[in-house]
């Protein structure tokens, strides 16, 4: 039975038989962690889900947010018992130190909690997101006065935490930033001006929030170079740890939105009566590079939240196809005895369903194994593991921003279609997955500025050795599906696509040195959703080729040796259903995907630059 | 103060049920097996108890391996120690076998309350805490919605037909809990890293002295009979028209009036 959320079985999947996280409790690092503890985690995550997140949703929707009459910013009243519990579970901080208030949980365990929680409600679980990585930055690069001060507190849930970056002019070109801090005789600065977009800008969840705002301090050089980083309570913090007094920042506007209506999105004015103080973080000069630390986790949640929807958008959708009873079958048009049937038994309905499916196990393999790869980049046995899997990371942080946060957006206007006219009205949640998902192709670096960093940064990054690396693994999946008779005419289509992938790259890298650069810029969102499909074929024809070894496995112990005697099993053992649907999943991929991949890479090497060689003017009257 | 807490393993209520087609029991894989909702209860309980006059709690549980994860969910809720009983002897145990490997294994151990659910919601025999009472000798009091407790006093709450009754008893004693008693808390994060350091005492049948004979024979399991499909009254289309027909249904075919 689904829990409305997540397919279990599949994370289950691709957490133990496809990454097989078990390496990782080998590790000294993660010695207190074992497949028991896991199990338990994510049964009482998926609890948490279920029974506290998930009532808020629609409910949190309807309320959204908004400012009192005292300039305090009010989020939806339903939010506070589920923020406590959330809380009090320890939710906020897993992957910490336990010296800190976490547990030191693996960075792909607790991703796969955040697909439940973000599939339950992304706009509640933003004000315990932002926070967690505020206190990361002070964690990372804060005094031992910051950390005792601001850390502790915001790891526990008590205080809350931002990211103050974009202003109104000032938004992918962070550069522009107009916020100035002045030096103070003690050591402080004085912060003066105006951030927008805001997530958790000001809610009343917790008594104090923190915020690290970029700003430039007065005489320092513009541009990015010249951004330096404070830590501004919206209350000062006596001595003692305790709130003191008023630190002038105030909310000017709280957004009305599409969707995240929970989330509260705030204009925040620092110093209109010249008394917000700030506390530099790390050293003055330094603050783009170290909010670029909090950047790739960050990101991969991102991804993770467009999963979570696009998740939560499936398992309703097929839910209510097998329910929903309207027109009869196609092979029984012409009986006039015949009775109408649930919409998954026809197949345009079916197609929808198999399509969402395909790209929902994909993102969640590719988002899973991105955070696996976050982990190994920290307690891999060598250096050069180590760093094999940090490359993996940056290449692969981006396409998990993007990719899954573009393809989650076509996954729930899918699941509207399933449906149909119901689907759009607001007695069912699909439409609200659809409003609430779009932001994540938006925030944490548009999804155009992160095929730029793909392209323009990624993909040449240690001599291009990242991109060859995925390439390898890509090869071997290859190999090993290939070995699998039925699964073989799959295997060539994806070595088809990976090839055509690989020409385009080397063309871009020639490209790149040449005066043609502007090919590969042009290009770069194309690029990136190839580069996706790619990755995606081979995530699911992995996980098909290790599926096909398990049936395997099954027949031959249930004595399963004809078609039909196998095709039964489909429907008494849920073990075969399941891997049945991994293999089903990629060939359809792989066949309604990955064949349009070379011609895409063919289209882009002819090099057509008609978007910025026609004339402004030719756009619009 | 001296707790202990019995709970079992069951299907989750969502669980879809299929029986083997031997009868001999029901299909396990693919079942998500959880605490007993009203097992949650009695550990809730037990958990504020402690909490409140300090002790600490003991989770007793009989079924096959696989219960230790649900041992360990108490253990990560907040309890202090388990005992498993697991044998193969009692894998088909009924309601008075599994109280009698219960009650083995508290006696061995000091307490001061016991909970249980009121019932499962597998077998729903809602017997194991009243025979597990008879067994230790000592006062029970059933279906609990509210307790309190002074010294060696105890007051329980159970609801009865449109009304309540306040039992009043002392202790030890077992209280089989249900809903309304309390808010059972979710197991946190720090509880289940606990939880894994936390001793589990594991008992064989033959440890504790019994046999696990069941006194109950299942002779076979099957599905109920699918439901008949409903009746719209539609013969008159008047209030009056429908009334008759449908008193003359409940007469003549439902024979219930």
């Amino acid at each position: 039975m689904s829990n409305g959320l997540v397919n279990m079985r599949d994370q289950s999947f691709v957490l133990y038989e496809q990454i097989g996280i078990q390496k990782l409790f080998e590790k000294e690092q993660f010695a207190d962690y074992s497949e028991d503890v896991v199990e338990m985690m994510r049964n009482e995550a998926e609890k948490m889900a279920v029974n506290v997140i998930v009532p808020t949703y629609a409910e949190g929707d309807k309320e959204g947010c908004h400012i009192d009459k005292d300039g305090q910013v009010r989020v939806p009243r339903c939010y506070h018992d589920a923020y406590k519990k959330f809380c009090q579970g320890g939710w906020l901080a897993p992957t910490k130190s336990p010296e800190v208030g976490g547990q030191g949980t693996p960075v792909v365990v607790a991703s796969s909690c955040s697909e439940m929680f973000s599939a339950a409600n992304f706009a509640f679980i933003m004000y315990p997101g932002l926070t967690l990585g505020a206190a990361g930055l002070i964690e990372r690069f804060g005094t031992e006065e910051l950390k005792n001060k601001y850390m502790y507190k915001m790891y526990s849930g008590e205080w809350g935490g931002t990211m103050c970056l974009t202003e109104p002019g000032a938004g992918s070109d962070v550069g522009a930033l107009k916020t100035t801090a002045k030096r103070l005789p003690d050591g402080r600065y004085l912060i003066t001006g105006t951030k927008s977009f805001i997530s958790s800008g000001d809610q009343d969840l917790t008594p104090n929030i923190i915020h690290p705002v970029l700003a430039r301090i007065e005489g320092d050089p513009p541009g990015t170079g010249g951004i330096s980083i404070f830590i501004v309570p919206k209350y000062r913090v006596n001595d003692d740890g305790g709130i003191g007094e008023f630190n002038d920042v105030r909310v000017g506007n709280v957004e009305h939105k599409m969707g995240i209506k929970g989330s509260s999105t705030c204009t925040l004015n620092f110093g209109d009566e010249g008394k917000c103080i700030g506390e530099l973080l790390g050293n003055e000069r330094q603050g783009i590079r170290i909010m670029f630390h909090m950047m790739n986790e960050a990101r991969l949640e991102v991804g993770v939240q467009g999963l979570g929807h696009a998740s939560a958008a499936l398992e309703h959708a097929v839910q209510y196809a097998k329910e929903r009873i309207q027109s009869v079958p196609v092979w029984d048009m012409k009986n006039p005895d015949a009775k109408a049937v649930p919409i998954i038994m026809h197949p345009d309905v079916r197609r929808d369903l198999l399509w969402m499916k395909a790209y929902v196990e994909g993102i969640r393999a590719m988002n899973l194994f991105t955070a696996y790869c976050i982990d190994m980049a920290k307690v891999g046995d060598t250096p050069e593991e180590r760093a094999k899997y940090q490359g993996f990371v940056e290449l692969l942080t981006p396409v998990c921003k993007a990719y899954s946060s573009d393809m989650a957006c076509l996954v729930t206007s899918k699941a509207i279609d399933v449906y149909g006219g119901y689907g759009y009205c607001q007695e069912y949640p699909v439409e609200q997955y659809m409003r609430d998902c779009k932001i994540s192709c938006l925030y944490e670096g548009t999804n155009g500025i992160q095929a730029l960093d793909l392209v323009g940064r990624k993909l040449g990054m240690n001599k291009g050795a990242n991109v060859m690396n995925m390439m390898g693994e890509i090869d071997a999946t290859i190999k090993k599906a290939k070995s699998h008779g039925d699964l073989a005419k799959y295997a060539a289509k994806l070595e088809e696509a990976y090839f055509a992938v690989v020409d385009l790259t080397m063309a871009f890298a020639a490209l790149g040195k040449s005066s043609g650069f502007l090919i590969p810029i042009l290009n770069a969102s194309p690029y990136l959703d190839i580069f996706g499909d790619m990755l995606l074929g081979h995530f699911l024809l992995q996980g098909a080729s290790i599926a096909r070894e398990k049936l395997d496995g099954i027949f031959a112990a249930r004595g399963a040796d004809s078609i039909g005697k196998k095709r039964a099993l489909v429907h008494t053992d849920p073990d075969v259903a399941f891997y049945e649907g991994k293999i089903a999943a990629a060939k359809f991929f792989a066949i309604e995907v990955l064949t349009s991949v070379k011609s895409k890479c063919e289209a882009i090497k002819l090099g057509e630059k008609t978007p910025i060689e026609m004339a402004i003017e030719s756009f619009a009257a | 103060m001296n707790i202990v807490a019995c709970v079992k393993q069951v299907p989750d209520t969502e669980a879809q049920i299929k029986v083997k087609g031997d009868g001999s029991g029901i299909e396990e894989g693919g079942i998500k097996w959880v605490m007993n909702p009203y097992d949650e209860f009695g550990v809730e309980e037990a958990l504020k108890l402690k909490e409140k006059l300090g002790g600490d709690v003991t989770i007793v549980s009989v079924g096959p391996a696989r219960a230790m994860e649900t041992v360990r969910t108490a253990l990560a809720m907040g309890a202090e120690k388990g005992i498993l009983i697991d044998d193969p002897a009692l894998y088909n145990a009924d309601a008075y076998a599994t109280a009698e490997a219960l009650a083995a294994a508290i006696k061995g151990i000091p307490y001061d309350i016991i909970f249980c659910g009121q019932r499962a919601i597998d077998d729903d025999s809602a017997q194991v805490g009243a025979i597990l009472a008879e067994l230790l000798g000592i006062p029970q009091v059933t279906f609990v919605t509210k307790l309190e407790i002074d010294g060696t006093a105890v007051k329980a709450t159970r609801p009865i037909e449109g009304a309540s009754v306040v039992v009043a008893t002392s202790r030890p004693c077992v209280i089989t809990a249900t809903k309304g008693l309390n808010e059972p808390r979710y197991a946190s994060l720090p509880g289940i890293m606990k939880a894994k350091k936390k001793p589990v005492d594991m008992k064989k049948a033959a440890d504790l002295g019994v046999s696990g004979a069941a006194k109950a024979k299942v002779v076979k399991f099957a599905p109920p009979p699918a439901r008949p499909p409903g009746k719209i009254i539609c013969a008159d289309d008047t209030p009056e028209g429908k009334a008759a027909e449908l008193a003359k249904l409940l007469r003549e075919e439902a024979k219930v009036i």
